[in-house]
């Protein structure tokens, strides 16, 4: 009672203050970013129909209310621009900013808040719809951000359409959880987690994330907060940056409908380079006058001759070079989107409806989604409007490719022998007496795990069906022309369903009858906040706004996984056939409740202060759950404050501090007690996982300076940003002696620093009446640097610990992502090991070979419009970091990849010395070196170790835009071709010189992961890189 | 406009401490929130049975375990089975530093946790206490015997560094706590509370006191060497209080289930084909005409539709390199794989094979122990001669062959082992016949043999009882890719090294560890305490 006592009386006070006025005369002048006086901008009263245009001399007069008043400034060639006149206020200069750079452009910050680019005291940097919805990438909105954004690592995940990428801002921080950067959809912090990923080089099933439900079609602006600075207000996982979306909403225009159709075909072009020479066989030979069962191709020269195939037919022995092409097909994507936008002053609609089809590049690997959106924006009164949405997702994948090693059909067919053809490939299986399918024999080269892939693809499957439903209703109540109340309350609900399906007589994982198991997730997230707005003029140069909120946001996360453990009718799918049924069941909860200020300070409209506080209350922390952290920020607009030379027109600096905090994961305060199936009554174990009693939040400390200048009327302009972050406390699981009881325990500890510097380079090359050339470039390093593990341990294990051909580690004093892998070994003098016998002697243990990410990366857009055609050519790519093909070390050992053909015969001298030091001339034989190197699965990485600095022609769109009067129908029609990963301009080489070999180069994609997880820098079996071309048609009405 | 600021200051103050106190109000179901509904946060009597069950299936190896802690270590040494799989260095003496954790971590993170419950719950002088002391024993004498010393006094207690202890000290407690265990049983007067939960004997308590002594029987024979006397005083009392005599009913076989992750360990891996009968079973088992081999193995090649494969049942040796083993005389379908209860009905196998129950411990095993003991002078209640073919008849009924005249026959047999006419044209692995012969020596390597036999599938014990006897000679190793290992007819593996995982994570307490050893370092090629060849 007392609260709410509180409360009305700072309403009353603040209602207090109000003053009541008549109406006034406002006179201005408007005037562009040169300083030169600009005609014909329409000045309007904001929400009314009171409006005029500036003359000759930019001057303009207008009547408006006496209280507080928006006004719009709009004019062709002019980012639209509102300013609030005070109360009391009768002249103004306005300075109009051009359309087509950053400069003015209003930039959609934290919690919604749309502000003008160059009040910001962080860097911010904003990515059109056009670039995401012309040249799109069907698997997942954020792929097409490559290249885009500063300093942005996009890995995408190798499980076909839908699948879950990797977005990294500013370099990697976190040790075990998630480096993706934070997505917020109107407002609201958008739920992005993946089931399942890649987190061992044996592999998994990629999973959908939750960004790939992301829409295009229905994104009015994309923009991207680099660092903590501007998402402070997001607490938890803000600490990796925002990516800050505003989806549509209906214009008081007259109705429009807009439709946008794409169709793209996409097709492998990164397979590896193959040897066509040699067939199946080994030590140079095949017997012919038998099955030839080996899978391996170190057999003799392939000239046609007559063999017996693994099914027991004579075959002809002879090269097959598209026996691996030939299993990938042209995926093709088709989209179609209608939206209707209209309305009038009291209510504004959006409707939408989009469906993707996405055929993947796996036979029967399909997505199928229908997004529906219905947007409505309502201004009740004077002074009360609300807003709500809600989007509703169908999706359906089917046959997700698995990667990695395990009933994946990449590596699967990878492993075909080199004379074994697509039609012999394809008699994957017969029918046993009782029809039942039973796989041919497939001459594998491991026969224990990789099976026929045409089995695969048709026996075994891993469907997904996704339901997500986003909604949210925002409220807002303006209490004075400067105080406003508003409240939103945002659902996010998403139900997946997912099934996996294994054939009986599939090698890996096929039980009594076949297999099939199935898992319900229901994941659900809500968020409600209640935001208090104001903005004040306190002198005529010195204007404030202001905010205090709180925010309730609850997860849920509520799985049950189901699994036949067999099937008593031989492969009837489904739970109802299950042998011995068992269920698992999980649960988690996390509540955070938090209160927050943030006030702004304008000074002459040239100085700005950004000064923010949040207390979070967290239910994964022991009580009383609560901590707090601040930002603060200074920019100056030193062109307004300076007389600087005239070609400067614009020049600001900026600086800004911001800590965000993070509390950890939920349920590990206590010891708690599992039960699994099982024999008997089944078990009940003692988790072995030592609760953290007195967990303590994360927090990353982040400090930034930037400098925007722009140059010649800002025909050019750059901004410089150089940055440093710390991310401390981190909740570390680390290895306890398992002997205690315990086989780990959570750690607080750690101090990750990465450090670095950005550019972006904006400019307009040529304009005239009929033809543009613009070009946009990015720059951006990191460093990342662990200043501090903790004092028990100084190597964390990034994903799943050992990795068989290399394994990605953070140690102290080092930087995250160092690679360890088995070497070939060397003296003190650094000459290679070899046997007396002339082969290679690798390490004992596995060591630095390189690290995963680069050093830097570049991004370069040169868009060219002429008339009604437009071009736009984007080159990006990353110089440095080390990648290690785990594919093509699991290739060399059967004889396969292209590098394998030489030295077959023998005679090939390594040079080296042996363990005494002795120099050895010895020849060996190809299958002798690639054998010893590879091992198969358990290899010695750095063989297959590459430089993976890449530099590519990532996407050209050439549009047309159909010149229309406009009293026709048709408002506007524009016609792309668009292409995506066009060809390589360069790419890196193998890490190692091998004598009588030499380089190799990287034929493999890295910025193909195996999954979207932390384990990242070793490629093994994913899916390969595609090329899309298609083409787009938008119309509107 | 100072005064403006200062008021927006106390404003927002207000309303932030409005809204905190209404907040802090809302944080009461934190707890609650924070809290595991899918598990169990204390433990009473009624959850008791489910930790102790969990206590036996964590004692010896299981699902996936099974593979990385047993499969590619001790049955490759014991030469059970050999590796088909080209890229698995371990039967090349490679020690995968990567796969040890498997026989190591499960006893301590699995087991003790649980056993330690049940300990600090239960009354000292129940059948429940007693029952755990016995699966302390079952699971740690296989740990220690894989490495020699191993955290033990101090196991199960939180903490950054956990001490090892040396062996002769973690047998002198086996000892003392199977005998204690044991007391207590035979004052006990009904089954244990552990009824049906109980997976191995469903909770009769006279088949754990058989259990117990068998147990104590088998530990006095490994320190036969190191310690004669106590051996001779423990092996006796073991005897005198009451050991497993009756198969199949004394045997100890835990229950597998197809339901959660709790499949026979064998049989989930047999059909990777990764591994194959070896040329030293095939000497043995097809010189002897053994009964066993058709229980033991699938012939060459045998499928769904044609489970009798090639009718021949082949092995391999153990150790052969890559390039050996793509040879199509090497491969996994030119050999024979693992019998019909671990093998799935696509190769001739079981139905119900994954739910196939894993030998803990039989009484074969009693009968060649007290035929051995009886060799060495104790009291053993019968002459070597008898022990050997009652175990031989025990081994054969718990294999499910009743037919006395076959075993009868087999018992008087004078067959030998055979050359295996293998890859590498190897010599029989022996030249002992079945027939208890007269001289000690061959008398000693027979009931070697026997218990060798009989033990199948379990390389643990099979493995440990080599490395002690020695009486019977195996195979050297095809080729050593271990640098420790330069001459496998003199070199053998004798213990697994160290984790990398406790050198990292309990590095002061490995290191004294490595002193305990002697001289020999943490090397494979170091005897154990009891191993005195």
């Amino acid at each position: 009672m007392l609260k709410i006592k509180h409360l009305l009386q700072i309403v009353l006070l603040l209602c207090g203050t109000v003053a009541m006025a008549q109406e006034r005369t406002v006179t201005g002048t408007v005037r562009n970013s040169a300083n030169a006086p600009v005609a014909g901008v329409t000045v309007a009263q904001k929400g009314t129909t009171n409006a005029t245009v500036t003359n000759e001399s930019g001057t303009f007069t207008l009547r408006v209310p006496g209280t507080s008043t928006v006004l719009v400034f709009s004019s062709v060639g002019f980012a639209t621009q509102e300013m609030i006149v005070a109360a009391g206020t009768t002249t103004l200069d306005i300075a109009l900013s051009d359309d087509t750079k950053q400069l003015g452009e209003v930039v959609v910050t934290a919690l919604g808040i749309s502000r003008q680019a160059k009040t910001l005291v962080y860097a911010a940097q904003t990515v059109k719809p056009a670039e995401l919805t012309e040249a799109r990438d069907a698997n997942n909105v954020l792929n097409s951000l490559q290249g885009k954004v500063a300093n942005a690592l996009i890995t995408q995940g190798s499980g076909g359409p839908g699948s879950g990428a990797r977005i990294v801002l500013r370099g990697n921080r976190s040790l075990q959880q998630s480096n993706n950067a934070l997505i917020v959809v109107d407002g609201v912090p958008f739920s992005n987690g993946t089931n399942g990923t890649g987190t061992s080089d044996f592999g998994s099933i990629q999973g959908s994330d939750g960004a790939s439900n992301i829409n295009p079609d229905d994104i009015e602006s994309m923009t991207i907060l680099r660092g903590a600075s501007a998402a402070a207000l997001y607490g938890s996982q803000a600490g990796n940056g925002v990516i800050v979306i505003t989806t549509k909403k209906g214009r008081k225009d007259r109705l429009s409908v807009s439709l946008n159709s794409g169709i793209s075909m996409e097709s492998a072009f990164a397979l590896p380079k193959v040897q066509n020479s040699y067939g199946q066989g080994n030590g140079n030979t095949l017997r012919t006058d038998t099955v030839a069962y080996v899978g391996d191709s170190w057999g003799p020269k392939m000239e046609g001759q007559s063999y017996i195939n693994a099914m027991g037919n004579q075959s002809t022995y002879s090269a097959q070079p598209d026996n691996i092409k030939d299993f990938f097909r042209k995926g093709i994507s088709v989209n179609n989107s209608i939206s209707v936008n209209g309305g009038n002053e009291k209510m504004q609609g959006y409707l939408s409806y989009t469906n993707n089809s996405v055929q993947g590049i796996i036979r029967g690997n399909d997505l199928m989604r229908h997004t529906i959106n219905v947007r409505l924006t309502n201004q009740i009164s004077k002074r009360f409007s609300t807003d709500a949405k809600i989007t509703y997702v169908a999706q359906q994948i089917d046959n997700r490719p698995r990667t990695g090693e395990e009933n994946s059909p990449v590596s699967d067919i990878y492993q075909i022998p080199r004379n074994m053809s697509t039609a012999e490939a394809k008699q994957y299986e017969s029918l046993n007496s009782l029809d039942i399918p039973v796989p041919t024999a497939w001459p594998s080269t491991l026969s224990s795990i990789y099976q026929n892939p045409y089995w695969i693809i048709n026996r075994t499957a891993i469907n997904e069906t996704r339901d997500r439903v986003v909604g949210f209703l925002n409220a807002k109540f303006n209490i004075t022309p400067w105080l406003s109340i508003s409240g939103r309350g945002n659902l996010d609900k998403i139900y997946d369903v997912g099934e996996s399906i294994v054939s009986q007589g599939t090698i890996l994982w096929s039980k009594s009858g076949g297999d099939y198991q199935k898992s319900n997730i229901i994941v659900t997230e809500k968020w409600f906040d209640l935001i208090l707005e104001g903005n004040n003029k306190i002198t005529n140069d010195l204007k404030i706004t202001y905010r205090v909120g709180a925010i309730h946001q609850d997860s849920k996360w509520d799985a049950t996984y189901s699994n036949s453990g067999g099937l008593n009718v031989t492969n009837k799918f489904s739970l109802g056939f299950a042998k011995a049924p068992s269920l698992t069941s999980q649960f988690t909860e996390v509540q955070t409740q938090a209160v927050f200020g943030q006030i702004n300070l304008s000074f002459k409209d040239a100085i700005y202060l950004d000064a923010s506080l949040r207390n979070d209350w967290d239910s994964r922390l022991p009580s009383p759950y609560s901590y707090q952290y601040p930002s603060i920020g200074v920019s100056a607009i030193l062109s307004q404050l300076l007389t600087l030379p005239t070609s400067l027109s614009f020049l600001k600096a900026s600086v800004n501090y911001a800590q965000v905090g993070n509390g950890g994961k939920p349920q590990l305060l206590n010891t708690v007690y599992n039960y699994s199936q099982g024999a008997g009554n089944g078990y009940l174990q003692r988790s072995a996982t030592l609760p953290i009693p007195g967990l303590k939040p994360e927090i990353v400390k982040n400090l930034e300076f930037g400098v925007e200048a722009r140059f010649i009327n800002n025909r050019i302009g750059f901004t410089a940003t150089y940055y440093k972050s710390n991310s401390f406390n981190q909740l570390l699981q680390i290895q306890l002696p398992a002997a205690s009881g315990y086989a780990n325990k959570y750690i607080n500890a750690g101090n990750i620093q990465n450090a670095g510097f950005e550019l972006v380079v904006n400019g307009t090359a040529i304009t005239n009446k009929d033809f543009s050339w613009d070009v946009t470039f990015n720059l951006a390093t990191n460093k990342n640097t662990v200043k501090e593990l903790s004092d028990d341990i100084k190597t964390v294990y990034l994903g799943g610990g050992f990795g068989r051909s290399g394994t990605p580690v953070v140690q102290e004093g080092q930087s995250y992502g160092d690679l360890l892998a088995f070497k070939w070994a060397t003296d003190a003098k650094g000459n290679r090991i070899v046997t007396d016998a002339g082969k290679p002697v690798a390490t004992q243990d596995q060591q630095f070979i390189g690290n995963f990410n680069p050093k830097a990366t570049i991004g370069l857009t040169n868009t060219f419009a002429y008339k009604g055609f437009s071009l736009r050519l984007l080159i990006d790519g990353r110089a440095g970091g080390t990648m290690i093909s785990g594919t093509e070390m699991n290739l060399a050992f059967s004889g396969i990849p292209e590098v394998t053909d030489k030295y077959r015969e023998g005679g090939w001298n390594l040079g080296g010395v042996n363990a005494s030091g002795a120099p050895v001339s010895a020849t060996i034989t190809a299958q002798d070196f690639w054998q010893i190197a590879s091992g198969k699965r358990y290899g010695n990485g750095e063989f297959f170790a590459y430089d993976a600095t890449n530099f590519r022609v990532r996407e050209l769109t050439v549009g047309y835009s159909i010149p229309l009067k406009s009293t026709v129908f048709v408002k506007a029609v524009k016609f792309n071709i668009v292409a995506r990963n066009l060809f390589w301009i360069y790419r890196g080489k193998s890490k190692m010189d091998i004598p009588g070999i030499g380089k190799r180069t990287m034929w493999f994609d890295p910025d193909m992961s195996l999954g979207n997880a932390n384990f990242q820098g070793v490629e093994y079996g994913a899916l390969p890189a595609t090329r899309t071309i298609g083409a787009n048609l938008q119309v509107t009405f | 406009m100072k005064r403006i600021t200062s008021i927006l200051n106390i404003r927002m103050c207000l309303v932030i401490f409005c809204m905190g106190t209404l907040l802090a109000s809302c944080t009461k179901k934190y707890e609650e929130i924070n809290t595991d509904r899918n598990s169990i946060a204390t433990v009473g009597a009624a959850e008791l049975p489910f930790l102790f069950a969990k206590a036996e299936q964590a004692s010896i190896p299981s699902i996936w375990t099974y593979q990385v802690a047993q499969n590619l270590f001790a049955d490759q040494y014991a030469q059970y089975f050999a590796c088909t799989a080209t890229y698995f260095p371990s039967d090349r003496n490679v020690i995968r530093m990567d796969w040890v954790g498997a026989a190591f971590n499960p006893i301590y993170t699995d087991m003790v946790p649980q056993l330690q419950t049940i300990f600090d719950a239960a009354d000292k002088t129940s059948p429940e206490y007693a029952i755990a002391n016995i699966i302390w024993v079952n699971g740690f004498h296989k740990v220690t015997d894989y490495w020699g010393p191993i955290p033990y006094s101090q196991a199960g207690i939180p903490g950054n560094s956990v001490a090892y202890d040396p062996q002769d000290q973690i047998y002198d407690d086996f000892f003392k706590r199977l005998t204690d265990a044991v007391n207590t049983l035979k004052t006990a007067t009904g089954p244990s509370t552990y009824g049906s939960y109980d997976i191995i004997y469903g909770g009769n308590v006279g088949k754990w006191i058989k259990f117990a002594n068998t147990l104590r029987l088998r530990l006095a024979m490994r320190i036969s060497k190191v310690d004669p006397a106590r051996a001779k005083t423990e092996a006796e009392a073991a005897y005198a209080a009451g050991v497993m005599t009756t198969s199949p009913d004394d045997d100890a076989l835990i229950k597998k289930s197809t339901a959660g992750d709790d499949n026979n360990g064998l049989s989930i891996m047999s059909d990777w084909n990764e591994f194959r009968m070896s040329a030293a079973m095939e000497s043995v088992m097809v010189g002897y005409q053994d009964p066993r081999i058709s229980e033991y193995w699938l012939p060459d090649g045998a499928t769904k539709d044609n489970p009798g494969g090639n009718g021949k049942y082949d092995g391999l040796r153990n150790g052969l390199t890559s390039t050996q083993l793509t040879q199509s005389q090497n491969s996994a379908t030119s050999n024979a794989k693992a019998g019909k209860r671990w093998s799935s009905p696509d190769f001739g196998g079981n139905v119900d094979y994954l739910s196939t129950p894993q030998n803990v411990m039989c009484a074969a095993e009693a009968y060649f122990l007290r035929a051995e003991g009886a060799l060495l002078g104790w009291n053993m209640g019968g002459t070597a001669q008898e022990l050997y073919n009652a175990g031989i008849t025990n081994s054969m009924k718990q294999w499910g062959i009743a037919d006395a005249v076959a075993i009868n026959a087999y018992i008087n047999s004078g067959n030998v082992p055979i050359a295996p006419n293998d890859f590498l044209g190897s010599p029989p692995v022996s030249d002992a016949p079945i027939k208890f012969a007269a001289d000690q020596a061959t008398q000693l390597k027979q009931i070697a043999i026997q218990k060798w036999l009989a033990l199948f599938p379990d390389g643990y014990e099979a493995w440990a009882d080599y490395r002690r006897a020695r009486t019977f000679i195996l195979y050297p190793v095809a080729n050593s890719d271990n640098p420790d290992i330069t001459n496998t007819s003199t070199q053998w593996i004798r213990r697994i090294p160290f984790l990398d995982a406790e050198k990292l994570s309990n590095k002061s307490a490995v290191e004294a560890a490595v002193n305990l050893l002697g001289s020999g370092g943490d090397k494979v090629t170091t005897p154990l305490w009891w191993d005195k060849n």
